[in-house]
């Protein structure tokens, strides 16, 4: 109720007069540009006053949340230099971070801020004149850019942008009878894992109370496998679960889509649960329905059997082994690229407006990240609160911060599975955000979530070669 | 509703109604159910065409604006070694909640119960007087309402301060409430008495309305028996599913836990409470990394038992849950607390019952 | 009116390092009509925080009859007791209190008293030990039985020897491994301190105060020892925000420990839901 006063508490107060000053917040790096920007002081290249240097030991150090804290505390434009690709004290620190640059600074985009505002320099400790026409170029622009006021608002939605139309579905619904020898097949395979000691538990699906929902179920007794059923109802990401039950049970069945398995894929990637603690159960998935109609993710998945795979069912029974027919099977084009597009259509302010808006109903339920199988962190970020990284308050300061912390996060991990978006109580298009990041990652580093365990995943590791174009 | 209670009321056509609505604009601040794209919410309207009252819910309860998700308690100043306070402050704006649904507004009274007993928290209090809720029975039940068994019904006035009904061709507007008649004074001489066929349309809608939630009663005494079940191995089968994402809390109408945090630097802020959930594994977690409420089902039976069996043990046996039916509609995993009640209590009293 | 959540200001007057990571404030309320009326009882508690930081409940850690400061004292754990840990003499903190309920003290007249703490839990028995203390003649047999896990983490050092002149028996001892040279005190957990004691159940009251897996073996020993359920007080730490019966977090089945508590006897809690 009193959010005003206190977002007017928190901003410094910037008096919209010709005397307006930019705040610029400059991470710079101990090693080199903290060097040449000292050269260029003593030099008396002075730079002006708005500019708040921070030393960090390395660029590789400076998480983008920290860029995403200096404008949630009121600064209208960030810097980062460090030392150029090959020169870092730490070997590689900076071609680390230059991959989190790109998929910040491509989020950041995406959410329409003002590229005027957002900087990435590489400035050696003898490029004294590089550093000084840096912060000129820096102040300029983000002086053209104005006072950042917006960053984050609370309330109604206001902007008019409204996202097309998505194509009718391209799947037809699965016959009755599909789906119930699918259900069928589950039953029994389900019960002769647990009959014969092979796992301790299934992770299922099982009809809820709702009509024709399907709800997570957990089996630990063969003559309970009867629960168990299958539809295009089975929504949930069962493998938001495997690491807790592998705790708790040891061995499991999981019962898994297509989409599913990337979540499976990336436990395994990141060491969470051991290949051999997981039985999964594939299932060729007819596409399933949310709100009424196909899920979007559904639209391009041609339904083929999940790679990776224990056992595969498919209305004609169960057999041994992964079978994905391999083709792309891509039965229509993904609505979520067309979504994604359109809105890079827009000119960036009605993207910030877009987005501004769909930060303002966030709850701060943290719904997105219970769903999210690689939401599996002990302790969120969230919860840290020394430093506090994401305000506790609701509202839409620290929603922005979550929404951006959330999405950085996921990137390069997510496997599209879309059930944040689909549980988020306040309709937030989180899978759009999640798109989009998959997106340049796939077109900067040609990496796909959920194809290969044995990879690494690619916000982890770097190419000396990968392209630096936004960095000056 | 009873014949007597009917008698006060008044038959609008829709313009008029429109025109009682729209008349509150000038000085009142007045929330009203809005379609966002896609997402129905009580927002602050400005133009009398925002007000709706659409049928059916929206997506997370008003509760909002009477305990805010998150609401300045004062604000600090440091300066050296002095520090200067200033309280929060004390908005006194009229406002008015319109179309609001009967679980909702029962919804409101559970708060009351909450803030206003004993020594009342003082912000609550002041939001509360400055408000006045308008109700409309509901005209259609969803597959995931169960007021009815949880003392509520689709046209129940409890928590309302004026009661409004839809009928063919119009609307039967009757003030509950002192502040009720405060807020219906401007419709003297407008409208008309509602006839007897309208009194009995009314009724019929009422009655066809609960009749379609054919959810069995949560008895008063089940309050207890839940209590003496908080052992029972059953409540981790049931648990287990919960993924403690916590929108079962933020969108109920009676849930009220809340975090004190400071926001801001060490020169200058505010202290404030934001909503939190009793689903969180943080919730409970001391520094010392111990959780008295360790797994995910611990704090699933905690919700449950504190809607179903604490609450109602300490306020007559009514129910902190008025039945919206919301958590059980938006859990990403179907989770449903009126089935989990039930089942806890036909297990058998050593509780060894298969479940869900 | 402001909210029951706005506190007062209370200013340090004087701090002493108790440990490495505990230490005792001495405050003083810069309201002069607040420190007057601002009056507490043996085991209640207050909200303390430090702005821009937040707040934490700590136990009132001086006795109704020393009223001239008010004294806690805090182990530095996390963010408020840490940014508490980091103000110096003469800063302000906010205090709002006192909460909870208090230690039935005057239904122990007469009776011998035993006060057994492990740790930091040692903070919430110096109030009612000093209340002993300054009416020493209403009091039969009093015991302190102090632990920590080694020497340097014993509190109250330096006053132990004025409790010992003042009629408590005071008896230290640290776990196994935790001793320093020099250390003259006993060796061994508390439980089997206690229990090497022999001191029996009859007239007896035994106030227990610890982290929580102290408190179960406590119990186990008390038990043994045949002191009665009734006979036991002990004090609740759950987590709280708001002291007041609202925000949710301090409850333990019907009960909310900031308000109904934090003092219960043994029999409440064992008949308690297994939630804390
Ligand atoms: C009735 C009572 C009396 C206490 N008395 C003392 C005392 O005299 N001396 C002492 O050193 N400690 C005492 N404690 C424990 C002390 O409250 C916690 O250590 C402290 O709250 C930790 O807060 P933090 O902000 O430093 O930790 P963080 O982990 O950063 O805490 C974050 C938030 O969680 C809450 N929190 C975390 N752990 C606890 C906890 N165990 N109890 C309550 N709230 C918690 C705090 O409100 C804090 O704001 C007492 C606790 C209770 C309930
Ligand atoms: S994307 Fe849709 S159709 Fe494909 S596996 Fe996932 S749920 Fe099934
Ligand atoms: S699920 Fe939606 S409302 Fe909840 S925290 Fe995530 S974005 Fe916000
Ligand atoms: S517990 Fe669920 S059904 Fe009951 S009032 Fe809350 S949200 Fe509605
Ligand atoms: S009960 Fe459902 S909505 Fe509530 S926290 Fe658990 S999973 Fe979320």
């Amino acid at each position: 109720m009193f959010q005003q006063s206190q977002a007017a508490a928190t901003t410094p107060a910037v008096a919209e007069t010709a005397t307006w000053q930019p705040q610029i917040v400059a991470l710079i790096c101990n090693w080199c540009t903290y060097a040449g920007a000292d050269s260029a002081g003593t030099a008396r290249r002075s730079y002006p006053a708005s500019v708040r240097a921070v030393r960090v030991p390395c660029t590789g150090r400076v998480d983008p949340l920290l860029i995403v804290k200096a404008f949630e505390q009121g600064a209208d434009g960030v810097l980062v230099s460090g030392c150029h690709p090959g020169d870092c004290h730490y070997v590689q620190g900076n071609m680390v971070a230059r991959r989190r640059f790109t998929v910040f600074r491509a989020l950041m985009d995406f959410l329409g801020l003002d590229n005027r505002r957002l900087h990435f320099a590489w400035i050696s400790a003898s490029e004294g004149a590089k550093w000084s026409r840096a912060v000129d170029e820096v102040t300029t622009a983000v002086r053209a850019a104005g006072p950042l006021r917006d960053w984050g608002r609370t309330g109604a939605r206001r902007s008019a942008v409204r996202l097309p139309a998505v194509p009718a579905a391209p799947r037809s619904a699965p016959s009755a009878d599909d789906q119930r020898a699918v259900g069928g097949h589950l039953q029994r395979l389900a019960a002769t894992l647990l009959t014969e000691g092979r796992v301790s538990v299934v992770i299922g699906y099982t009809p809820g109370s709702l009509p024709a929902q399907m709800v997570p179920a957990f089996v630990t007794r063969p003559e309970d496998a009867p629960a168990l059923g299958w539809s295009d109802r089975c929504v949930n990401n069962l493998s938001v679960y495997l690491p807790g039950a592998v705790r708790q049970w040891g061995k499991v069945a999981l019962v898994a889509k297509r989409c599913d398995v990337n979540g499976v894929v990336g436990l395994l990637q990141e060491s969470q649960i051991a290949r051999d603690d997981v039985v999964v159960i594939g299932v060729a998935c007819p596409g399933v329905q949310d709100d009424g109609g196909l899920a979007l993710k559904c639209h391009a998945c041609g339904g083929d059997a999940p790679p990776h795979a224990d056992w595969t069912v498919t209305p004609g029974g169960a057999e041994p082994g992964a079978h994905p027919s391999g083709a792309s099977g891509a039965v229509a084009a993904d609505p979520r690229d067309a979504l994604v597009t359109y809105l890079e259509s827009l000119p960036a302010e009605d993207r910030w407006a877009y987005w501004q808006d769909q930060f303002s109903s966030c709850l701060r339920c943290y719904a997105c990240r219970a769903v999210c199988p690689l939401c599996y962190c002990a302790v969120c970020v969230a919860e840290k609160n020394r430093p506090q990284w994401i305000p506790v308050n609701i509202e839409g300061k620290a929603n922005m911060t979550w929404n951006i912390a959330r999405a950085l996060h996921l990137s390069g991990r997510c496997g599209g599975c879309d059930e944040c978006a689909r549980d988020c109580p306040a309709d937030v298009r989180l899978d759009l955000l999640n798109h989009r990041l998959s997106r340049e990652i796939e077109q900067r580093f040609g990496y796909r979530s959920g194809a290969d365990p044995a990879v690494a995943p690619p916000l982890a590791t770097f190419r000396p070669d990968d392209p630096q174009e936004f960095i000056r | 509703m009873s014949e007597g209670a009917m008698a006060s009321a008044t038959r609008l056509t829709p313009d008029e109604l429109h025109g009682w609505l729209a008349g509150m604009l000038g000085d009142k601040r007045v929330l009203a159910a809005v379609d966002e794209d896609g997402l129905r919410v009580f927002r602050s309207v400005e133009r009398a065409d925002q007000i709706a009252l659409p049928t059916g819910k929206t997506r997370w309860s008003p509760k909002e604006f009477l305990f805010a998700r998150t609401e300045t308690l004062f604000a600090y100043s440091v300066a050296g070694n002095e520090v200067t306070l200033d309280g929060a402050p004390v908005e006194s704006a009229e406002q008015v909640l319109v179309g609001v649904r009967p679980c909702d507004a029962a919804g409101f009274l559970r708060l009351d119960a909450i803030f206003l007993d004993g020594d009342a928290d003082s912000l609550y209090a002041s939001h509360r007087v400055r408000t006045t809720v308008v109700t409309v029975a509901c005209d259609e039940a969803g597959p995931e309402c169960f007021c009815t068994a949880v003392g509520g019904s689709p046209a129940s006035d409890k928590g309302s301060d004026v009661h409004l009904t839809r009928v063919a061709d119009g609307w039967l507007v009757r003030p509950v409430t002192a502040k009720g008649d405060r807020l219906t004074a401007s419709l003297a001489g407008v409208g008309r008495a509602p006839s007897p066929e309208e009194h009995a349309e009314a009724e019929t809608q009422s009655t066809r309305v609960a009749g379609h939630i054919r959810q069995s009663a949560i008895a008063r005494e089940w309050a207890a028996i839940l209590e003496s079940r908080f052992h029972l191995p059953l409540w981790e089968t049931l648990g287990r599913r919960c993924v403690g994402c916590g929108i079962c809390t933020y969108v109920c109408p009676s849930c009220s836990c809340f975090d004190v945090t400071d926001t801001g630097s060490a020169s200058c802020g505010e202290r404030c409470r934001s909503w939190d959930s009793c689903t969180f594994a943080a919730f409970t977690r001391h520094a010392s990394g111990h959780n008295p409420r360790a797994t995910q089902a611990a704090r699933y039976r905690q919700r449950v038992l504190h809607k179903f069996s604490y609450f109602p043990l300490g306020h007559d046996g009514e129910s902190m849950c008025v039945g919206c039916g919301r958590c059980v509609q938006l859990c990403p995993v179907g989770l449903n607390v009126r089935e989990t009640v039930q089942a806890v209590v036909a297990a058998a009293a050593d509780g060894h019952d298969a479940g869900g | 009116m402001p909210s029951a959540f706005q506190p007062h200001l209370a200013r340090i007057v004087s701090t002493r390092d108790e440990t490495p990571d505990v230490r005792t404030l001495r405050l003083a309320f810069v309201e002069p009509d607040v420190a007057r009326r601002f009056r507490w009882e043996p085991g209640q508690f207050a909200e303390f925080s430090v702005f821009g930081s937040g707040e934490s409940v700590f136990t009132m850690a001086n006795s109704p009859t020393r009223p001239e400061y008010l004294e806690c004292t805090m182990r530095a754990v996390g963010k408020v007791s840490g940014a508490i840990r980091s103000l110096s003499v003469g800063q302000v903190l906010g205090v709002r209190g006192p909460y909870g309920n208090r230690f039935p003290v005057e239904t122990w007249r007469g009776k011998d008293l035993v006060f057994v703490a492990g740790g930091i839990g040692m903070a919430a028995l110096r109030s009612p030990l000093q209340f002993v203390l300054d009416n020493r003649a209403d009091f039969g047999d009093v015991v302190l039985l102090n632990g920590a896990r080694s020497v340097a983490d014993l509190v109250y050092k330096d006053e132990m020897a004025a409790w010992q002149d003042g009629g408590v028996r005071v008896i230290r001892t640290v776990d196994p491994g935790g001793e320093a040279t020099g250390w003259d005190g006993e060796v061994g957990l508390l439980p089997h301190v206690f229990e090497r004691l022999a001191l029996g159940p009859d007239g007896r009251i035994v106030i227990v105060c610890g982290p929580p897996i102290m408190l179960h073996f406590m119990f186990l020993a008390l038990e043994k020892s045949g002191f009665t359920p009734e006979q036991v007080v002990t004090t609740m730490e759950n987590k709280m925000k708001c002291g007041i019966g609202l925000c949710g977090r301090c409850t333990i089945g019907r009960v909310f420990v900031c308000r109904d508590g934090p003092v219960f006897t043994w029999a409440q809690v064992r008949a308690f839901p297994k939630d804390f």
